[in-house]
């Protein structure tokens, strides 16, 4: 690392909301040629710190220094003046403007009149430097993948003379080839001089591509730490205060009779030809990155896709696609792995969303029986573990992980076990929250319920599953019992199968 | 929170304020004008209850209830020869009828709220033109004394209002269907994934509005004992601003009928005051425009966290 004051620091920094503190006394500098990673659980304060580099929030303690010298940030745009860029986690691009004008769009240097020629050159020189050098500048964003999208967002910073990227879990939508692809673009900025700070969840992409990694919990610094100096046990216990244990639960693997029988489940250039039987009390996880069809499978047993077709039956009953009534009747349910858009009603309360599967078994004549459906709350709050104290306050105040488990409590509130039909149900979760709905997963297991879940996460679908079906490009590659498989296999398979050839 | 807490506080000041205000006005007191105020209350307090089921449902507003509040009447106006009780009946349905269709259209093929509203209103005109020849309709008959006078020294009026607020009051809070359409406002995605038939929710949230507009029509066509397609004009606009001052989300999701009742009592106190103030006609519009406008900036600045 090049000598010289760090590029951005923060000493001593604290910012309350509140009574609530949620930086303390926080220090730490970000060098040039430097990624760093910042980790924590949710609400360990890692958004707030980049608020506060972004100009977004100012501090009430504690200064922020530019090029080691002690600067206010007041508002976004000054961020931008100092060459701070933000490449936000869901992306500002206008989807029916061309890549150019995206780039330029909202720049503070383009005049009213400019050199198109011009523009066009820097715009190109940008792109060139993320990997994007084939792709003409008058495509529409509308064309291109998430994982591109995002690169274009990062050109689009370069053309703003970024000298600090801050990227927030730019890897959370895509696929390993688009992470892929991300990756050798930070490592080439890198090279240039920028520096970038990496905010993930996945622990792994820590050690991939980040030189150092500070980690924050509950608002204090932990410590920053080489990333060639520590292990991925001892980040886990830096950021959750102690040694997680295991975070995979152990079971004895006891299925009973099959629930859910699927015999060609296809949905037209998505998926092909699907064929699945799952046990009582068995975990099948359909492993596959986006576009693999995992999750539009699970999707389309659930009721929720028009144009699926095929044979589905559960509990020995036919049932029919394409209504999730029918699904539920049989027992089915489903839980999102959209929680915003699909499933939480964020500004219901607690105890609305977890009865919101059961409103007909606690209705009669078309009537509410409130005693009954606080009771059922409860009841489905404590066996999801949710806090009872919250079961009145609007779901869009609980984490990611908490919501998690609301969804989870919902989709529960049937008479008897049935089939969970679970997408990604740890995407965006923390790692505590993380080992607690896995405990949940299995435990249900244990009362009778079947359960098939769609993941991206490799370590997941290992340390989950009964059984395990590997996907590519809407086709099954495999199916492996638990054990039968290490990591580079199903790697191979949902990457680049040779048995799709 | 803190912010919240702030909020709640200016909309409590706001109310004592306005409460002030009317009391301190010469006459506001006076049976003839809290009788006017009812009155007022009471017509565009039925079309803002149904319009509040409309928002509620995720559906912004319609501009068609004014219109089939006036089409109701014309039914009622035009069927009283067969008795006061049918002809209830028949304009009660009438009205039903045509905002069902259009909650159909809206909630199973997903078409454009708005626009499906301003078709309803068009069709409503150019149906009743037809059928009336464009004549105002002046109907013998006895009996209208159900729906005008008084019972105990209150408007009947008024308590056909409260009788309509409070049955779409327990629909929201005690029945299923009514969860349920504050769930589709909510999130429509999510309720679609929980196995609700939000196509359903939504036709049953247009049965409410066209049902709450007919009784609105009836007390009108009452009062006046005669009718035209002008009856209803303007009220959608005046039932949407109380929706939106009582608080209910425009989005959706979030709302009650008592917060109607509140935003309809609010705009109705404000223009009682400011015509016994003296105030020009001009100036009442400008005025009252003005403080809907601000109340609603009010709601919209306390939802932001």
């Amino acid at each position: 690392m090049p000598d010289g004051p760090p590029i951005l620091a923060v000493e001593g920094v604290t910012k309350r909301f509140g009574p609530n503190e949620v930086l303390k006394n926080v220090t730490l500098s970000i060098g040039a040629q430097e990624i760093r990673a910042i980790c924590g659980e949710n609400g360990a304060g890692k958004s707030t710190l980049v608020k506060v580099f972004t100009g977004v929030h100012q501090v009430d303690g504690g200064v922020v220094l530019v090029d080691g010298k002690p600067t206010a940030i007041p508002s976004p745009l000054h961020a931008q003046e100092f060459g701070i860029a933000l490449v936000a986690q869901e992306l500002s691009l206008a989807p029916a403007l061309s890549v150019l004008d995206n780039i330029w769009l909202g720049n503070r240097k383009v005049p009213l009149f400019h050199r198109r020629k011009e523009l066009r050159e820097q715009a190109r020189a940008a792109l060139e430097k993320v990997g994007l050098g084939d792709l003409p500048p008058e495509t529409p964003v509308s064309q291109l993948s998430i994982g591109r999208r995002q690169l274009v967002e990062i050109a689009r910073m370069l053309t703003r003379d970024a000298r600090v990227l801050i990227l927030d879990e730019p890897t959370a939508t895509l696929s390993d080839v688009e992470i892929e692809r991300i990756f050798s673009a930070l490592r080439a900025l890198k090279s240039e001089g920028k520096s970038i700070i990496y905010i993930t969840h996945r622990l792994g992409e820590v050690f991939e591509i980040c030189d150092s990694v500070s980690v924050l919990r509950n608002g204090e610094l932990v410590g920053t730490r080489p990333t060639a100096e520590i292990d991925r046990g001892e980040l886990m216990r830096m950021m959750l205060g102690r040694s997680l244990g295991e975070m995979y639960p152990k079971w004895t693997n006891m299925p009973g009779k099959r629930m859910l029988v699927v015999e060609h489940l296809s949905v037209p250039g998505i998926v092909h030809d699907f064929n699945l039987a799952a046990r009582r009390g068995e975990v099948v996880c359909l492993a596959g990155q986006v576009g693999s069809g995992a999750i539009e499978a699970l999707r389309a047993l659930a009721g929720l896709v028009a144009a699926a077709t095929g044979n589905v039956t559960a509990m020995d009953q036919p049932i029919r696609l394409r209504s999730v009534q029918r699904a539920q009747r049989a027992q089915v349910q489903f839980i999102s792995e959209d929680r915003a858009g699909e499933g939480v009603f964020l500004n219901l309360s607690v105890a609305q969303n977890l009865v919101a599967n059961c409103l007909g078994l606690h209705s009669r004549f078309g009537m509410l029986r409130h005693g009954d459906l606080r009771e059922a709350a409860a009841k489905l709050a404590t066996a999801a573990g949710v806090d009872l104290a919250r079961l009145r306050s609007p779901a869009d105040e609980l984490s990611g992980g908490n919501q998690q488990k609301l969804a989870f409590g919902r989709a529960i509130s049937g008479d008897e076990p049935g089939v969970l039909l679970m997408n990604e149900p740890t995407r965006g979760v923390d790692v505590g929250a993380r080992a607690e709905i896995y405990r949940l997963i299995r435990e249900f297991c244990d009362r009778g319920y079947c359960i098939v879940m769609a993941s991206s996460d490799i370590e997941e679908v290992l340390g989950m599953s009964d059984i395990i079906v590997s996907m590519y490009r809407g086709r099954q590659i495999a199916t492996y019992r638990r054990g039968e498989v290490n990591q580079q296999q199903v790697l191979a398979d949902i990457t680049h199968p040779a048995a799709a050839a | 929170m803190t912010k919240r807490r702030i909020v709640i506080g200016i909309r409590i000041v706001t109310i004592a304020a306005i409460a002030v205000f009317a009391l301190t006005t010469p006459g506001f007191t006076s049976p003839i004008s809290i009788n006017a105020l009812l009155n007022a209350i009471s017509f565009i307090g039925c079309v803002a209850v149904g319009m509040t089921f409309i928002t509620l449902t995720g559906n912004i507003m319609s501009l068609c209830l004014g219109a089939t509040l006036s089409a109701s009447a014309l039914i009622f106006l035009a069927s009283l020869s067969a008795g006061i009780l049918p002809a209830f009946v028949l304009a009660l349905a009438f009205g039903i009828i045509v905002t069902a269709a259009q909650g159909l259209l809206v909630g199973y093929f997903r078409a454009n709220p708005i626009l499906v509203s301003i078709a309803g209103l068009s069709l409503l005109i150019g149906g009743a033109d037809l059928a009336t020849g464009g004549q105002r309709i002046y109907p013998g008959g006895e009996g209208l004394q159900v729906f005008k006078g008084r019972i105990a020294g209150i408007p009947v009026e008024a308590l056909y209002f409260f009788a309509t607020v409070v049955i779409g009051q327990f629909v929201l809070s005690f029945t299923r269907i009514g969860r349920v359409m504050t769930m589709v406002g909510s999130n429509a995605r999510a309720a679609t994934a929980a196995g609700i038939n939000t196509a359903a929710a939504i036709t049953w949230a247009y049965v409410m509005a066209g049902a709450c507009a007919a009784v609105s029509g009836v007390l009108l066509a009452a009062r006046y004992g005669s009718g035209d397609m002008e009856l209803g004009t303007g009220y959608d606009y005046t039932a949407i601003a109380a929706v939106l001052v009582g608080g209910t989300a425009i989005q959706g999701g979030s709302g009650s009928v008592v917060r109607t009742l509140i935003g309809v009592t609010v705009i109705a106190v404000i223009e009682v005051v400011l015509l016994l103030r003296g105030f020009s006609q001009q100036l009442q519009y400008l005025i009252t425009g003005l403080i809907v406008l601000a109340v609603i900036m009010l709601h919209t600045i306390g939802e932001r966290r």
